[in-house]
């Protein structure tokens, strides 16, 4: 550094003059979060855990295949169905998913061939104990309607169609869903 | 006697009214420290507590009293409960020197620079008695280290002040400003430019801030020499490096700046003009900090012993040197 520069401090003017600049002329970015701001997250954001309700039972549309059981890395969905012998379909009794040890990895949602179990995009959840946090099936189902009340239809979320599987291997409800 | 009694009565009143000022200054330079520091690095400061986060000192002091004090084991417990005492006493007595307007000094005693000295190397026991007492080895070598770098710019402080007092002719506050605005210059400021350098410079480094703040290095290690301390005792040693820090204001306003002098009267504030060149000072102080990183210790000592004194020693001899020829 040249003598006069040194001696005369130049470079703490010049920092200075920086944070005088910042101080009177950037706007801060700082995020108000809550109170003034409330983001909203891409579609296909993996928030709460839904099982979408069938317009016509007024049930899930879960036809009791497991497959979802089986992809979870993490093994939090818990499901125990019973074969109804009148209608001689299969009914799904107990649908319990444990969301804290859920991973929101998204596979359950990506494989179900019915596209039942979604990961909707609501992130402002809590729970005061870990029971809140255990979803049964009715909590599931309520918290579709939940959801889906400040959704605009139709509601498609992008993982239902999983990119990179060609569309022919995809089952046929899933290749043909057109959104709630 | 009745008139003796009129005069105490209205010297305790005027002296309870100057620290509550006082305290509420030193609690809301600690809200427009976080403001200030923020906004320079482009970030909202507090703004939950009050209506833009005014209440914000109000809620930290609630908290600080509700917290438990813990003393830790082993400690020297008579200097461990002192010890933020010294460093308070000795920070805000200063105060009652300052002349606030043209006829309020509370305490116009005729050697008032000297005092104000004194009681400045007096806060050097709170800090090494703070240290010590806390029976832990950072915080004694934090105390140490900070006792060390306060004894050192005291000695520059001291000089640059040597020379105010050569140009107005007396130790009194009160007569050093009356001496400013006589002078040719209006303000100390013009012709002691190397001084004003020196004591400024000075002034931060006993303070304890930013960029001489290693013994107290708040990123680094948790506080120095008071890390033992919790709660209200804590809290009396952050209020003793603010009030540090408006003391020290006052005094280069004082002594450099012209004290409560000014262009024109204001009707109603007599001490304003006193009150905007604190202000300024203090911002003066809180920029530094948000702009510059800290000084190593080492490079802090040389600072002190290399640099400032010989410089401020300079600045004496030719303000000598010009006082005795003209």
């Amino acid at each position: 550094m040249s003598f006069w520069r040194k001696v005369l401090l130049l470079e703490i003017v010049d920092g200075l003059k920086l944070t005088f600049k910042k101080m009177v002329s950037a706007k801060p970015v700082t995020i108000e979060y809550y109170d003034k701001v409330r983001p909203k997250p891409y579609s296909g954001f993996r928030g709460r855990h839904a099982l979408v309700r069938d317009d016509k039972t007024g049930d899930t549309i879960c036809i009791g295949c497991l497959r979802c059981v089986k992809v979870c890395p993490a093994k939090c969905i818990h499901i125990e169905t019973e074969v109804d012998k009148a209608a001689k379909r299969k009914k799904v009794v107990k649908y319990e998913i444990d969301a804290l040890r859920c991973i929101f990895c998204g596979y359950c949602e990506e494989v179900c061939p019915v596209n039942a179990i979604v990961l909707t995009e609501w992130y402002e959840y809590v729970g005061l104990t870990r029971d809140d946090l255990y979803f049964d099936k009715e909590k599931l189902l309520q918290n579709w309607d939940e959801f889906i009340a400040q959704q605009d239809r139709p509601y498609f979320n992008p993982f239902w169609k999983p990119r990179g599987i060609p569309i022919e291997r995809l089952p046929k409800r899933k290749r043909e869903f057109k959104g709630v | 006697m009745e008139g003796l009694l009129w005069e105490i009565i209205k010297l305790v009143i005027a002296g309870l009214i100057l620290m509550i000022i006082s305290v509420l200054h030193v609690a809301y330079l600690t809200y427009a420290e976080r403001k200030i520091v923020a906004r320079m690095q482009q970030r909202l400061g507090p703004n939950r507590v009050g209506p833009r986060g005014l209440l914000q000192p109000i809620a930290d002091m609630l908290k600080l009293l509700t917290k438990e004090l813990i003393v830790p084991y082993n400690v020297d417990k008579p200097i461990f409960y002192l010890a933020p005492f010294i460093s308070l006493v000795c920070g805000a007595t200063s105060l009652a020197l300052i002349p606030l307007w043209k006829t309020f000094v509370l305490s116009n005693i005729n050697v008032g620079i000297l005092f104000v000295l004194a009681l400045s190397s007096l806060s050097a026991y709170g800090i090494v008695l703070s240290g010590w007492s806390s029976n832990s080895r950072y915080a004694f070598l934090g105390g140490i280290r900070s006792g060390a770098q306060v004894i050192s710019y005291e000695i520059a402080m001291g000089i640059s002040l040597l020379t105010v007092v050569l140009m107005a002719g007396s130790m009194n506050l009160q007569d050093i400003v009356m001496a400013q605005v006589h002078s040719v210059f209006k303000i100390y400021l013009i012709p002691q430019i190397i001084a004003f350098f020196v004591f400024m410079v000075s002034a931060v480094a006993e303070c304890n801030r930013t960029p001489f703040d290693l013994p107290e290095a708040e990123n680094e290690l948790v506080a120095g020499y008071f890390v033992e301390y919790s709660g209200m005792r804590f809290a009396l040693f952050y209020l003793a490096e603010y009030f540090g820090m408006i003391v020290m204001s006052a005094l280069a306003v004082t002594c450099f700046l012209g004290g409560w002098a000014g262009p024109f009267e204001v009707p109603f504030i007599p001490c304003f003009w006193f009150l905007i060149k604190i202000y300024a000072l203090l911002f003066f102080y809180i920029w530094i900090r948000a702009t510059l990183p800290r000084y190593r210790y080492d490079q802090l000592m040389d600072l002190g012993w290399k640099i400032l004194i010989p410089l401020s020693l300079a600045n004496l001899f030719v303000t000598a040197l010009i006082k005795l020829i003209i």
